[in-house]
């Protein structure tokens, strides 16, 4: 039950943190709140992915940017607005910001052995959300080219 | 619109979207279709995050080419749509340059919120990712205090123009004596929950994801420097909290 009752408070956390640097990024109105509500999605998939798919950190952040992205990706033609406006935002709570922090305090602290450790997890993790993001929003950029590449040529036999 | 209003009005819009913080290839795409709306035959573009190369051929084969250094980033969502409306609107309409350079610089002057607003915002996200991390109410509420006091840090910071590196050591060190203090005065239970919360209203968490997208997207040098630049921003910060934690013999070296 408190594990629970944890999932929910960094869930809530999650929407207020990004809440927070979309107001620093400068959003407005509507979109403040729906990148908020982007970063509180993307941390429900991690702990989902986590709780009943594979227990594998790396695998729930590359899940949860994929999330992340598809929402983004959407909501960014809904509100005509760059993709990015909702990605960074989104993605926020899942940046190993921290882990990066600890990296380095290691190397500063002539720990090497835990420099290391966190130092390869660091990068595992920041590729992990980059590649989750590349993959969704290549996907999309090939969908949509397919998508005008018709649109185009039924055009044309029109006229 | 002659070539070489083209090329300052393209350089002018390129440099804003990047300081805004557009990605790499939504700003080449952005200036390789306005060229092409005015009639350039090819137009090359370049551009790394500190810089845009770019070379516009017209149809009777004269080019000019122009760079522009950009130093100084200042993320602005809201400033970024309206760029990228107008360069929607440039080249459904193609207008005349007047019109263009009224609307770029009415976007331009805009200014982002307010100093207090701003504050509350890192008071709510340091707040916020405290309790994230696993600290306490009370963490929560010291960790709002030092967030709110190092906007003003930062704030100061950025009117002074100090060194990058240099202005992250000063901005860590102050929240982690800001943390230990607390933690000392009892006014907080864990400082490094407290100071992690902190961190990451400082750390180029975002630098280092967009390094890497950028880097698979083909944009190499980009990602190189974005990447380089994240991880020297991550030890000024370290070095920041050192410094404290040795005055408060957390640490030994």
């Amino acid at each position: 039950m408190s594990e629970f009752k944890l999932y929910i408070l960094q869930i809530a956390t999650a929407f207020f943190g990004a809440m927070g640097f979309s107001l620093l990024y400068n959003t407005r109105r509507t979109k403040m709140l729906i990148s908020a509500l982007g970063g509180a999605l993307g941390w429900t998939v991690f702990t989902l992915v986590k709780l009943y798919a594979v227990d594998s950190e790396l695998f729930c952040l590359f899940a949860a940017a994929m999330a992340v992205t598809v929402y983004a990706e959407i909501f960014a033609r809904i509100k005509k607005t760059p993709t990015t406006t909702f990605l960074v935002v989104g993605i926020i709570s899942m940046i190993p910001g921290s882990a990066l922090y600890y990296t380095m305090s290691y190397a500063v602290g002539n720990d090497l052995d835990k420099f290391l450790d966190t130092g390869v997890y660091t990068l595992k993790s920041a590729m992990a959300l980059a590649v989750g993001i590349i993959v969704v929003s290549t996907a999309v950029r090939m969908a949509s080219a397919v998508v005008t590449h018709f649109y185009k040529k039924k055009k044309g036999t029109e006229t | 619109m002659n070539s070489d209003e083209l090329l300052k009005f393209s350089l002018d819009l390129g440099e804003q979207m990047l300081v805004s913080g557009a990605e790499i290839s939504r700003v080449e795409d952005t200036l390789q279709r306005i060229a092409h709306v005015f009639g350039c035959k090819s137009a090359d573009v370049f551009v790394i995050t500190s810089v845009i190369f770019l070379t516009l051929t017209d149809s009777e084969d004269r080019s000019v080419t122009g760079t522009r250094r950009v130093s100084r980033y200042d993320t602005n969502l809201d400033k970024l749509h309206k760029y990228n409306d107008l360069s929607r609107y440039i080249c459904a309409n193609v207008p005349e340059i007047d019109e263009i350079r009224e609307r770029f610089e009415e976007v331009k002057q805009e200014k982002g919120y307010s100093l207090p607003l701003q504050v509350f915002a890192c008071a709510m996200i340091s707040a916020s990712f405290t309790l994230f991390f696993g600290g306490s109410a009370i963490d929560a509420a010291a960790s709002a205090v030092a967030g709110a006091v190092l906007k003003l840090i930062v704030f100061a910071q950025s009117k002074t123009k100090v060194n990058m590196v240099f202005s992250n050591v000063i901005s860590s060190a102050a929240v982690c004596l800001l943390a230990f203090s607390f933690v000392r005065l009892g006014f907080g239970e864990d400082s490094s929950k407290i100071i992690v919360g902190n961190i990451m209203l400082l750390i180029p968490g975002v630098a280092l994801t967009n390094s890497i997208r950028d880097m698979i997207s083909g944009d190499i040098i980009s990602g190189m420097l974005r990447l380089f630049e994240a991880l020297i921003i991550a030890f000024a910060i370290a070095a920041g909290y050192i410094l404290v934690a040795l005055m408060f013999g957390g640490v030994t070296l």
